[in-house]
């Protein structure tokens, strides 16, 4: 150390700080487990108790008991410096499924009307898949993103959509949350008229099986909808309605 | 992802058709939409394979100019404040001088919103579109 302070002249400053320190932590130390009375100088202190404890079920009478080992006299064990604590109830064993509950809470305050859960669950019969067309309305301005969904990740709150088009001949692939708060809507534009055999569609990235731009769709949906909204049902056909013309010729082959 | 000797494509009417990265400019880590690199032209655009003709008139710049270019679109996702992502299938960049103003008059492609974020105002309104 001296050969270190006539190096850095600061160096030597440094050391006594962190060894005042050092000895304000040892002697609070000692204050801390003074009560007890077997203490020596190299013991380590007890780790604090936890301090948020549940409010029911939890032993009142918290005693701490220190480590006994066997010592040469039959009958006289030698009690050790080392508390025991209790060992402390698992937050599982309150809420086994915490995680369970906040995400349907979250999933509730983001979507209060079911809508977008029903679009994408399982047990719906018309809920969206992969292979569909979908649009992705959002409120931060720009055009609404329309393309074919490759893959839904399911995933609670944070379950999102890959949906892939072409726009000048460039593929574009655009991740959207489904309860994000940003988006404000999700329409299925065309209906995949059999079934894709996959749940990730990744080989839609190649050349050969790429659908390329799906403007057109997009097109024939708008234009399909406007004559819904003139006409005198607004509600049929749309956006959890069943499969357009397309599948209806398919199907009945 | 861009990073030394990544091979974009440039996207302007510069005259360039594909640049090679060779720095990325005020930062250590690899360059994404919206970053400034330095790029050497690797290939004109017209030019023939028996060599620079007439059709090279036009441009700008020639293969082996050195030129900065502000990156539009990457193969590696970038995610959005709001959670969402953008993709694209290429890489592709647009070349600037070194003012920060594009060398070329037109931009064929989509680009990337995230210029707006990084204020090349210039570059947005020149694309056709941006995702």
């Amino acid at each position: 150390m001296i050969i270190q302070s006539a190096r850095h002249p600061l160096g030597s400053w440094k050391a006594v700080l962190r060894r005042a320190q050092q000895q304000q932590q040892f002697l609070l130390r000692t204050m801390a487990t003074a009560t007890t009375t077997t203490i020596t100088n190299t013991s380590i202190p007890p780790p604090p108790p936890p301090s948020s404890k549940p409010k029911s079920g939890w032993v009142k009478s918290k005693k701490v008991k220190f480590h006994v080992i066997k010592s040469t006299v039959p009958g006289k064990p030698i009690r050790t410096a080392f508390a025991v604590y209790p060992r402390g109830h698992s937050a599982r064993a309150i809420n086994p499924e915490a995680l369970k509950t906040f995400h349907a809470q979250q999933i509730k305050r983001l979507d209060k009307t079911g809508a977008r859960t029903a679009l994408f669950s399982k047990a719906n019969p018309d809920a969206a898949k992969p292979g569909d067309v979908l649009q992705v309305t959002t409120n931060r301005g720009g055009e609404p993103f329309a393309g074919v969904c490759l893959s839904i990740r399911r995933a609670g709150v944070d379950t999102a959509i890959l949906l892939r088009n072409q726009l000048t001949k460039i593929g574009v692939e655009m991740w959207y949350k489904v309860y994000s708060p940003t988006v404000t809507g999700i329409e299925i534009i065309w209906r995949r008229p059999k079934r894709a055999r996959r749940a990730r569609l990744t080989y839609m990235r190649k050349p050969k099986h790429d659908m390329g731009n799906v403007d057109h769709l997009v097109e024939a949906w708008r234009r399909t909808r406007n004559v819904f909204t003139s006409g005198k049902g607004a509600k049929a056909g749309q956006h959890l309605g069943r499969p357009g013309k397309h599948a209806k010729g398919k199907r009945g082959r | 992802m861009i990073q030394l000797k990544t091979m974009l494509n440039c996207i302007d009417n510069s005259g360039a058709a594909i640049v090679e990265c060779a720095l990325v400019v005020g930062q250590k880590r690899h360059a994404t939409i919206g970053d400034r690199i330095v790029a050497i032209v690797q290939k004109q655009r017209g030019a023939t394979d028996a060599g620079m003709g007439a059709a090279s008139a036009a441009n700008k710049v020639k293969r082996g100019d050195i030129r900065h270019a502000i990156i539009v679109r990457t193969k590696k996702k970038v995610q959005r404040p709001d959670g969402s992502v953008v993709r694209f299938d290429d890489n592709a960049c647009v070349l600037i001088n070194k003012a920060g103003d594009p060398i070329g008059t037109r931009v064929n492609g989509v680009v990337g919103a995230e210029l707006r974020r990084r204020k090349w105002s210039k570059i947005l309104s020149m694309a056709p579109t941006h995702a």
